[in-house]
């Protein structure tokens, strides 16, 4: 079995969830809203698509020597990747163990992350109970822009194509026959099955996923997170209800999330969408929105805003005309609870209300270590490709100077951060990609280590002396003495305000002054889109490719909040999309991440891995550089045992 | 409320003979006589004291920085740097003492120190380089336990409670007395203005007040700290002041309402006094008495505002110690009782102490509730 999960390689592609931020704890935050505007430059005002003479079918056949393309199904993946390895404990092993160890995490992730052996194994009528770190604001998938609807998305969503826990993307078996690719990369070929339907019982055709690409291109709809990446598709054409062509504008290594998008029901959407654009206000929309017509293996049972959402297993998604034609889904109900607060979620944890929730460093460490959390609930470790760092705007004058932001990453006490904040339990990081990422630098990059002699050189080379004796640092600027001053925003939240208080401390020790300002999520994310501010504190997920940086670090990029500019990055991130073979393309990144290595735009910190407490009646969760959930299998993979 | 009657007995102390040798006492002598009799009232002014003084020599109670030192052959006082930055003085920054005075026998070893009672820092964890041999450095995480180098344990970051809380105090007794300083000053003013004008003046005061009230003060502060550069503590101070006025305006309206009417008032309009004279010479001091009241509660009412929004998140800028800021860090983890206990404690007993300050003065200014215990 596969559950699709439309929307999460286009939500890897360029929209990194912003992690960092938001009041509700590490998972929290969403894609921002307004973060990709696509150039709206185009003349027609219903749609950002130019138009385009398509050719027959028997012509493209023709002269498009197809190369297949993978269709595979991740669950089955998953069992290949199982099969070769064997379980380093017994399932009662691993359920005594408490995870004290690396060797202990292995040993429960070992045991208790297998699929079922038999059939008979598997409760087929359990229900699962999960967390939300907030609420979800639409239920349309092409509407959805944070965790939490990609979350739900996932389940309740039809999509085509998937990756694996490597971020090796692949078209779904549940939803498509066969994959071909044209031999200069311009076009993808794509055959639905005929088996698939919505949750009303019409059929799941290729028209809808024409309809939903002109619809995520039209600008008058306000899609948050979809329309970068789609937009750099040219057309999609339906040759008839299961045959697709997706025509590229360039040919790139990375169409192949370009290609992936939410798809919405056309008999549905195709009258209203006229009317309300909004797809929310109208009466219709407000009918959908409470009760969606769905595509994937869940539907909506029931939802309660701001507390609950129900999905219940669907029965035609797996059987057609009476026939079983995919796996059956795990779960027979999923019940998301919405606990924002991290203290809620793990009393529900421990009282067993909830199944799985994210532990904070300091929960890990500290509060689920007695046998009252082991009495019901294990946990789990994995690494995750999340990272945050303190960024230096260069347009200021502080930090226009490389020298200067050196000297903030040597000022910065990395070892207290690591071993004392946050429990030795995080890794450091010296660039956008891990260590052991297929685009990480062969060579490993050094990791900054404080040293305040060295950042005192280099502010001194830069210019940055007492000249007026009064203990702070200070500059010649323009004829004015500019005092070492400046403020770091970050996020309303313990840890992160603890950082920054941090590095304030760290950066008094040598003469500048240094003032930590949380913001509220929404002011935060308005100053760094408006480039106004100094210094701040952030994170970002990492993509399924490494091309979904660029909206980082390319010049005049809109999440290029720094202003850094490197017309050499610049270069470099334009070839990487065009190289097709993957180590090329691998040392293309490498060199990017030297490349900001060396100019610091921002003071790496540290990939927070990711950290989750489950109930010992769960099984099959695996870990992806994404987390446990998003990716495939992902939460397909979950199951809970017979009693 | 019964400003009548107080009005009697100053008149009535104006004209009744007084005992031959001992002058006549006035309405704030008696009052103040009335107030001392009372423990539980002069118990609390008592602490209000204490804590003003452990506001004051905060930096000579807990900290990392000598209080009087002398290096290099001059006397310098780089405490001081706890409450300005600027007062420490650069010397110390030229020399690379990177804010860790431990090194100052080896910088000079002619120097001595006079060192804070406490050697704690309120602002950071004690690491290796701040810590004096055979001194541990301070625990993070779960195991902060209150211990003889941590008096009230550290925070899950490593910073000591008992310094925090120390110099926490100034905010919580600044934030009393500024901000209702402030409410006092503008809701007297123009309540004394609507009261005594009386007429349209009164209508648009009272309308104005109104309109005011219905300003939630917690919603300003957050909307002030999303506009403002820099917000401080004092910002804070400010809009609490700003918003908190009504309810000392009001009476002081009430107040003065009664008290135009009065002879006094009359007697000094015919000596042709000028309005702002009888207002604030005349009029205000026979009403303060009520007013001081309602300013007493709000002190406590501001002391609890900043500490709920520290522990919102929204308070003193970091790393500011203040009481709620450390509440909130308690809050993650309950096991770490010291977190919660200490600084709820002190902010229990603040605000009890006010309100029982309050309460003393509003017995002892009510002639109705004056006889009730003596």
């Amino acid at each position: 079995m596969k559950i699709s999960h439309p929307g999460l390689a286009a939500l890897g592609l360029c929209f990194l969830v912003v992690v960092a931020w938001g009041p509700r704890g590490p998972k929290a935050g969403a894609a921002d809203a307004n973060a990709k505007q696509t150039d709206t430059k185009t003349q027609d005002p219903d749609t950002l698509i130019e138009p385009f003479t398509r050719p027959p079918l028997a012509e493209l056949d023709a002269k498009a020597e197809w190369t297949d393309q993978s269709v595979l199904d991740g669950l089955e993946l998953l069992r290949a990747k199982q099969a070769k390895e064997k379980p380093l404990a017994t399932i009662s092993e691993a359920l005594k163990l408490t995870n004290t160890s690396p060797q202990n995490n292995a040993k429960i992730l070992s045991a208790l992350g297998r699929l079922p052996e038999r059939t008979s194994d598997v409760n087929w009528d359990a229900p699962i109970n999960r967390t939300l770190q907030m609420d979800v604001k639409s239920m349309n998938p092409i509407l959805a822009s944070s965790v939490a609807e990609f979350d739900v998305n996932g389940l309740t969503g039809f999509g085509l194509f998937g990756f694996d826990w490597t971020m090796r993307p692949f078209a779904s078996k549940d939803a498509v026959v066969s994959w071909q690719t044209s031999k200069d990369r311009m076009a993808d070929k794509i055959v639905l099955r005929n088996d698939l339907t919505w949750s009303d019982g019409h059929p799941i055709t290729a028209h809808d996923v024409v309809f939903s690409f002109r619809t995520i291109m039209n600008p008058k709809v306000p899609v948050p997170a979809q329309r970068s990446g789609t937009d750099k598709l040219r057309w999609i054409e339906a040759y008839d209800d299961t045959t697709l062509v997706f025509f590229h504008k360039e040919a790139l290594a990375t169409n192949i999330w370009n290609i992936n998008f939410s798809i919405i029901p056309k008999h549905i959407f195709e009258k209203s969408v006229q009317e309300d654009p909004t797809l929310a206000q109208s009466d219709v929309h407000v009918k959908y929105e409470n009760d969606p017509i769905c595509g994937g293996a869940y539907t909506i049972a029931s939802r309660q805003r701001g507390q609950e959402i129900v999905l219940a297993r669907r029965e035609n998604w797996y059987m057609h005309k009476g026939k079983q034609v995919r796996d059956k889904p795990y779960f027979k109900t999923i019940r998301f609870r919405v606990l924002e607060d991290t203290n809620t979620s793990l009393l529900a944890l421990k009282s067993g209300e909830v199944d799985e929730s994210l532990l904070t460093a300091e929960q890990w460490t500290t509060q689920t270590k007695d046998a009252e959390y082991y009495q019901r609930n294990t946990k789990a470790s994995g690494l995750e490709w999340v990272y945050f760092y303190f960024g230096w705007n260069v347009k200021t004058s502080f930090f226009s100077d490389v020298r200067v932001r050196r000297a903030m990453s040597y000022a910065f006490n990395h070892d207290e951060m690591l071993n004392k904040l946050f429990y030795g339990l995080y890794e450091p990081s010296n660039g956008m990609f891990h260590r052991t990422a297929w685009m990480a630098p062969k060579k490993p990059l050094p990791f900054y280590k404080q040293d305040l002699d060295k950042a005192e050189q280099l502010l001194e080379e830069a210019g940055w002396t007492d000249h007026d004796g009064d203990g702070t640092r200070d500059k010649m600027i323009g004829g004015r003495l500019v005092p070492f001053e400046f403020t770091v925003l970050c996020p309303i939240a313990a840890d992160r305000i603890a950082l920054c208080t941090l590095l304030k401390e760290n950066l008094d020790q040598i003469g500048i002054v240094c003032n930590v300002r949380p913001l509220e999520f929404t002011v935060l994310q308005e100053k760094t889109q408006k480039h106004d501010f100094q210094a701040m504190f952030g994170g970002w997920g990492t993509g399924t490719d490494p091309d979904t940086s660029d909206n980082l670090f390319v010049t005049g990029e809109l999440r290029n909040f720094c202003n850094y500019s490197n017309p050499d990055v610049d270069k470099l991130y334009e070839q990487g999309r065009k190289e097709f073979d993957r180590d090329k393309r691998a040392a293309i990144y490498g060199k990017i991440a030297e490349l900001i290595y060396a100019d610091q735009p921002y003071t790496f910190l540290y990939f927070r891995n990711s950290f989750y407490g489950f109930n010992k009646s769960l099984r099959g969760y695996n870990y992806s550089p994404r987390g446990p959930f998003n990716y495939s299998p992902g939460f397909t993979s979950f199951w809970k045992a017979v009693p | 409320m019964c400003t009548k009657w107080r009005l009697m007995t100053q008149i009535g102390n104006q004209t009744k003979p007084a005992a031959p040798a001992a002058k006549p006492r006035g309405f704030w002598d008696e009052a103040w006589l009335r107030f001392r009799r009372r423990k539980l009232a002069m118990t609390a002014l008592g602490f209000v004291v204490f804590m003003a003084a452990i506001a004051l020599f905060a930096p000579a109670i807990a900290g990392t920085k000598p209080v009087v030192c002398k290096y290099k052959g001059q006397i310098y006082f780089p405490a001081l740097g706890y409450f300005n930055t600027h007062w420490e003085n650069p010397v110390f920054a030229k020399d690379k003492f990177r804010r860790s005075y431990v090194k100052l026998k080896a910088k000079d070893p002619n120097s001595w120190a006079v060192w804070p009672l406490v050697y704690q820092d309120p602002y950071r964890r004690l690491g290796k380089d701040d810590v004096w041999p055979g001194q541990p450095e301070n625990p993070t995480g779960d195991q902060g336990h209150p211990n003889r180098y941590n008096l009230f344990g550290t925070t899950q970051t490593g910073v000591d409670v008992f310094a925090q809380m120390v110099h926490g105090t100034t905010i919580a007794l600044l934030v009393g007395f500024v901000s209702m300083g402030i409410a006092g000053l503008i809701g007297i003013v123009i309540g004394a203005a609507a009261g005594y004008f009386g007429g349209w003046v009164d209508m648009i005061v009272s309308r104005f007040i109104e309109l005011v009230m219905c300003i939630p003060a917690l919603v300003l502060i957050l909307a002030l700290i999303a506009i403002l550069e820099k917000p401080t503590i004092w910002h804070m101070m400010a809009v609490l002041g700003c918003t908190g006025w009504t309810s000392i305006a009001r009476l002081a309206r009430g107040e003065f309402l009664k008290l135009r009417e009065s002879e006094f008032v009359t007697a000094a309009r015919a000596l042709g006094a000028t309005h702002a004279r009888i207002m604030f010479r005349h009029v205000l001091p026979n009403s303060l008495a009520p007013l001081l009241v309602p300013i007493t509660f709000g002190i406590a009412g501001a002391i609890l505002t900043e500490s709920a929004l520290s522990f919102l998140g929204f308070g003193a800028p970091p790393p500011n110690p203040s009481w709620g800021t450390l509440l909130n860090a308690g809050r993650t983890n309950l096991n770490l009782w010291w977190l919660v206990f200490f600084p709820g404690t002190a902010i229990f007993i603040t605000v009890l102490t006010y309100n029982l300050i309050g309460e003393g003065l509003q017995e002892v200014t009510d002639p109705r509730l004056r006889g009730s215990k003596h």
